[in-house]
């Protein structure tokens, strides 16, 4: 019976021993495993979507390799509604191995109007949350995330149709001047143009007239848009149809009362 | 009279003995716990109250050991070697609670699985567990034994 236990005890023992020492390199090497993100760039795509780009370097200097590298972005708004959700996998990084990759999420904006058009003319805050998953050593799974809230600035912010003027332009027409004004908060400039068609109380378009829009990120806009409508057509009360075509997104129409 | 003379000089040397390997078995394991110690270095700072864990951890462990050299020859030794390996595995249990850790550090949650090592670490302590029970078996075999020879 002795040597049934002696071999028991040293197998018993070998495993602790190995167990152990297993253990403690793979964390000791997990803090020689840095991680850098570098300047997030952004473009619009083909499709007219705007995509964060962020690089990421992973440098492995540790005694294992790295598997199941995911890197996922989930950008929601003030609800949980998930806006956009990315990942980016790389299914092993090698000891002694520096990698770069970019992450890229992508955000349409215009699907983000479609979510609520609160984030055209209003600020507000978006939760990003961030996770990476890992397996060190192929046996230990670790998972680091994050939750931060960044600011949504929006393009149309504090949005002004002012009260239109108008003047007579020859015998059958009018010039009608509408003052626009409004702060592009986003983190984007905002190109494009403003157009807009006047209706009388009968729903019969009157007249039309467009403005092109240069507005820088965190800059204001204040402008007057020229219509010229037919005298004929006036009536007292009626709505103005706004529409927004840039480069970012297309809204509209915002219709606004008149009289 | 110079038999009991001899005996209790054989006596007091066996003591001394014990007791000297039982320090040595202490201050070995207290040794190995001190390298891997600088090995671990940065997960105090990360992970609170890793470091009481592990000392109590390592405190209650090393006075097992002591105990249980003390008690060698006798059935308490394997007492203690029982409670030693019972103690890892329930000690493992409460401080892993179910294998998956958390911490969070500056905003940013940090979890790891140990739940292989947590099962390996129990199927080791059951091993042992298993080993010592069968250590005392023999012995008190061997005891009953000694009589009839």
């Amino acid at each position: 019976m002795n040597i049934p236990i002696r071999v028991m005890g040293i197998a018993t023992t070998f495993f602790w021993v190995f167990l152990i020492a297993f253990s403690v390199s793979a964390i000791y090497s997990a803090k020689d495993v840095h991680f850098d993100f570098g300047e997030p760039q952004m473009w619009v795509n083909a499709n007219n979507e705007t995509v964060f780009s962020l690089p990421v370097s992973v440098a492995n200097r540790g005694f294992y390799n790295i598997g199941s590298f995911n890197l996922t972005t989930e950008i929601s708004d003030e609800e949980g509604l998930i806006i956009t959700r990315e990942s980016t996998f790389i299914p092993v990084i090698r000891k002694s191995e520096e990698l770069t990759t970019s992450h890229n999420v992508t955000i349409d904006v215009n699907d983000l109007l479609q979510i609520d058009q609160k984030y055209l003319f209003n600020d507000a805050e978006l939760k990003i949350y961030g996770i990476v998953n890992m397996i060190i050593a192929k046996v230990i799974p670790v998972q680091a995330s994050t939750n931060v809230s960044i600011p949504w600035g929006a393009p149309l912010c504090n949005f002004i149709f002012g009260k239109p003027e108008h003047t007579a332009y020859n015998y059958t027409h009018l010039r009608v001047v509408v003052p626009i004004s409004f702060e592009n908060h986003a983190f984007f400039d905002l190109s494009g143009k403003i157009q807009i068609r006047m209706y009388n109380s009968a729903n019969t378009l009157v007249g039309d007239g467009q403005v092109a829009i240069e507005v820088r990120s965190n800059s204001l806009y204040h402008g007057y848009t020229e219509l010229y409508v037919l005298i004929a057509g006036m009536t007292e009360s009626g709505c103005f149809e706004v529409d927004f075509l840039t480069s970012f997104f297309n809204y509209g129409p915002l219709v606004v009362s008149y009289g | 009279m110079v038999d009991t003379k001899n005996d209790s000089r054989e006596t007091v040397q066996k003591i001394v003995l014990k007791v000297l390997k039982a320090s040595l078995k202490g201050v070995l394991f207290y040794g190995v716990y001190f390298v891997l110690w600088m090995l671990l270095a940065p997960i105090p700072d990360i992970v609170p109250g890793f470091r009481q864990t592990v000392e109590t951890f390592v405190m209650i462990y090393v006075f097992l050991i002591i105990f249980g050299e003390l008690t060698s020859g006798t059935v308490f030794q394997h007492f203690f070697n029982v409670a030693k390996t019972l103690f890892v595995i329930g000690y493992l249990i409460f401080s892993l609670k179910s294998g998956i850790l958390g911490v969070t550090f500056q905003n940013v949650r940090l979890t790891v699985d140990l739940r292989l090592f947590l099962i390996i670490a129990m199927l080791l302590g059951l091993l042992g567990f298993a080993k010592s029970l069968l250590q005392a078996i023999s012995f008190l075999n061997q005891k009953g034994e000694r009589p009839s020879d």
